[in-house]
């Protein structure tokens, strides 16, 4: 019957064809079904913005592998530190410069009683002025059990050995090709007393997976930890040239006229500022006023932004100062453009207020442009940071962050190579896919710029 | 045109005054005396600052300081060469001459390496070459020069020993390919990424369809036809790129111990030497807004269809 329907075209009627000769009947000019209906609609279900965004993005490989290389590197800035049992901060004497992987010599010597204990506490191993114990108590767990202890004496260049039931004292020199000469047992509780102090111990020596610098950090952890500074420090920039950026944009393309063209006037004359060289002033005038107002005043934003340090607040400074110029010229260029629309023209004629058009109409015709430039603006954020840390400004230790790593290593660049690479490499990789997911994130929210 | 190139120079004087006026804010906000030192009594300090003006009112010093820089007096050295007149340090010690000279070199390798590579990746399209150089330049630029510097150091350096590891003053060839390649390969790799995307913008226009169907070939419509008008988005970024290559030098230098500006600006920094930070500052400020001047001015003559409002966007 339909396939009767389909053929009846003006555009193929034979001629010389009667109409008879076509296979008409009285059934095709029945009403159709409402299945027969179903069949014919070839609208397939609406998606929204996001959605069809984001399925784009999905088909990006290049995107998708890149969101994937930074979600590990978040693991490895984020999660990382909860994994090796060595701090940032902290400086280990006995295992100053260190090559990757290479144990020093009080490890070494550790190392070779591991497989004899089920756990231990070694002196000689621990950070700065912890290399040795006082005269007090102590406790710590192993395996949901508890051992409480007391010392009477300063012990250092000890272990404490927990062999199956036995708790006790070896001193290194005890230590003897890899066996355990002689010990000193140590009488324990499992009810440790109000004042006993918590110790950490461990199975087996960890590696310095790519060695140590020469105040004794851990290099592993000092770039999981400068990682994950560089990253903050990225995120809040971006997010200051956000707000302000947009907040400046949309003002000067809202209001027009006189208004614009004297905030348009102020960002050409902002434009033509050589940035990096601002950027390098600000830091060095900053800095010193900023770390008099932090030890002086004592209020919240003060102490809040103290701990950041003066380097990285003032950092943030020269990004509020300087760089929202972009992102605005952007924002007042979307907003001339929306402005113009018909459906604002609509929006207005049926009474709309001011709030309502900016809420319901400018703001979500923006954000995509919006979420693309600060997704780019992370990594560039990230790069002026390193950029700023490698001179010496930025950051400063026992802070690190990727940039000051590198500047750090600079020094001992031939003699220790990899301190140098390895931040770097971390540092070349996250701001890699950070690119690459603006990029992808433009093609996604953007579809009409891709080339 | 010369109401144009007008306009722009007093744009240009303008912003080179409000730069002036920020290094001279900065200057006044930092705390304490540039005088102070562990040993200096009230009364030096009072003494120095009457022989240098530092006691006038804030606007007279402005204008002095204004005044000064006009004539090329940049003041002297704080602490790195106390006493040393900056423009000696700066102009005759032989600094600056051999920071210019890498820069120049850096921006020669970005734009003759920079433009072919891109044209080859359009006319390519789609090869294996292409996707090459793709990676290649987009990781060109995600590689801060700092890390392309001690990269290249410790594997064409140190252990293939090709190239030295000090640079010093330059003496020999071989101490330029390190310093001049990571100062200029992520404005190769922008550069060609930027041409391949014009070029390839150019092919799809109807000139180009035009001049293949009167059979043209296919090398001298890439060069002729596609390729001039694709080099107008390249040439506007030149500008920003003289500012790029300033701030690479700084790591550069000081990466391989050049003893140029930018090595030097980074010690004073250091140091906070304020008036060698104030004095480089406004220099290499004033050269990058020149250099945005010259290419904007170089921008009309190549493309006569510009409208040359600056207010257009």
């Amino acid at each position: 019957m339909k396939k009767g329907l389909a053929k009846f075209s003006p555009f193929q009627v034979d001629p010389d064809k009667v109409w008879a000769d076509y296979d008409i009947t009285e059934l095709d000019f029945e009403a159709a079904t409402s299945s027969e209906k179903e069949d014919l609609v070839l609208l397939r279900k609406s998606v929204s913005y996001w959605r069809d965004a984001a399925r784009r993005f999905r088909r990006n490989t290049v995107s998708m592998i890149a969101l994937f290389v930074f979600i590990l590197v978040l693991l490895f800035a984020f999660l990382g530190p909860a994994l090796i049992p060595y701090d940032y901060a902290k400086q280990y004497r006995s295992s100053q410069k260190l090559s990757p992987g290479e144990y020093s010599a009080q490890e070494l010597l550790i190392k070779s009683i591991e497989d004899e204990v089920d756990c231990m506490y070694a002196t000689a191993l621990q950070p700065g002025s912890m290399t040795a114990l006082d005269a007090r108590d102590y406790y710590f767990e192993f395996k949901g059990n508890t051992y409480a202890f007391t010392l009477d004496q300063k012990l250092a260049d000890s272990v404490i050995v927990l062999q199956g039931k036995d708790l006790s004292i070896v001193k290194n020199s005890q230590i003897n090709n890899g066996k355990i000469t002689g010990s000193e047992p140590l009488a324990y509780t499992s009810e440790p007393s109000d004042t006993a102090k918590e110790l950490t111990v461990v199975k087996s020596v960890f590696p310095h997976v790519v060695g140590t610098d020469s105040q004794g950090r851990d290099l592993l952890a000092r770039t999981m930890y400068g990682t994950r500074v560089s990253l903050i420090v990225g995120i809040i920039a971006a997010f200051i040239v956000l707000i302000i950026g947009s907040l400046y944009g949309a003002i000067s393309g809202l209001c027009g006229g006189a208004v614009d063209f004297v905030m348009m006037r102020l960002v050409d004359l902002m434009y033509s500022v050589p940035d990096v060289l601002i950027v390098l002033l600000l830091q060095v005038v900053l800095k010193d006023p900023l770390q008099a107002w932090f030890d002086a005043s004592d209020g919240l934003i003060a102490n809040a932004l103290s701990t950041l340090g003066a380097g990285i607040v003032s950092i943030f400074i020269t990004f509020g100062l300087l760089y929202w110029i972009g992102m605005s010229r952007v924002v007042r260029g979307q907003v001339l453009m929306l402005k113009k629309q018909e459906f604002v023209t609509a929006a207005t004629a049926l009474g709309a207020s001011n709030a309502r058009i900016i809420r319901r109409h400018l703001l979500p015709n923006c954000v995509g442009q919006l979420a693309i430039l600060t997704c780019l603006q992370i990594p560039s954020a990230i790069f002026l940071e390193s950029f700023l840390s490698f001179l010496g400004l930025g950051v400063s230790a026992p802070m690190a962050s990727l940039g000051s790593l590198c500047s750090d290593a600079l020094g001992t660049l031939t003699v220790f190579p990899y301190r140098m690479l390895f931040p770097g490499a971390v540092l070349t990789i996250l701001i890699l896919s950070l690119n690459l997911i603006g990029d992808g994130l433009r093609d996604a929210l953007d579809p009409r710029l891709k080339k | 045109m010369l109401i144009y190139i007008l306009k722009r120079i007093v744009a240009a004087i303008a912003t080179v005054v409000l730069i002036m006026a920020i290094t001279f804010v900065l200057m006044n906000t930092v705390p304490g005396s540039p005088f102070l030192t562990e040993k200096s009594t009230p009364q030096q300090i009072q003494q120095a600052n009457e022989k240098y003006g530092l006691d006038k009112p804030l606007i007279v010093q402005f204008k002095n300081y204004l005044v000064n820089y006009a004539h090329g007096d940049l003041g002297v050295s704080l602490k790195m060469q106390q006493g040393t007149p900056v423009k000696t340090i700066l102009f005759h010690q032989g600094k600056f001459q051999l920071s210019a000279k890498l820069g120049l070199l850096a921006l020669l390798v970005a734009v003759s390496f920079g433009i072919p590579l891109g044209c080859i990746a359009a006319y390519k399209r789609g090869t294996w070459l292409d996707g090459f150089l793709r990676v290649l330049t987009t990781f060109g630029i995600a590689i801060p020069v700092f890390v392309l510097a001690a990269t290249l150091l410790v594997f064409l350096g140190v252990k293939a020993g090709w190239f030295p590891t000090i640079s010093g003053t330059m003496t020999s060839w071989k101490a330029y390919i390190m310093p001049v390649l990571s100062l200029s390969f992520y404005d190769v790799c922008y550069i060609a990424k930027l041409t391949r995307t014009t070029m390839l913008d150019a092919i799809n226009q109807d000139y180009i369809r035009t001049a293949r169907a009167k059979g043209v070939k296919t090398k001298w419509i890439v060069l002729k036809h596609a390729l001039r008008n694709s080099l107008i988005p390249v040439i506007t970024v030149l500008g920003p790129m003289i500012a790029f290559i300033i701030a690479g030098a700084f790591v550069v230098e000081t990466t391989f111990s050049i003893p140029g500006i930018g090595k030097y600006f980074v010690e004073s920094i250091l140091n906070r030497d304020y008036t060698i930070i104030m004095a480089t500052t406004v220099i290499l400020s004033m050269m990058v807004i020149f250099m945005n001047l010259v290419v904007d001015i170089a921008y009309k003559f190549v493309d006569p269809r510009i409208t040359l409002s600056s207010s257009d966007e």
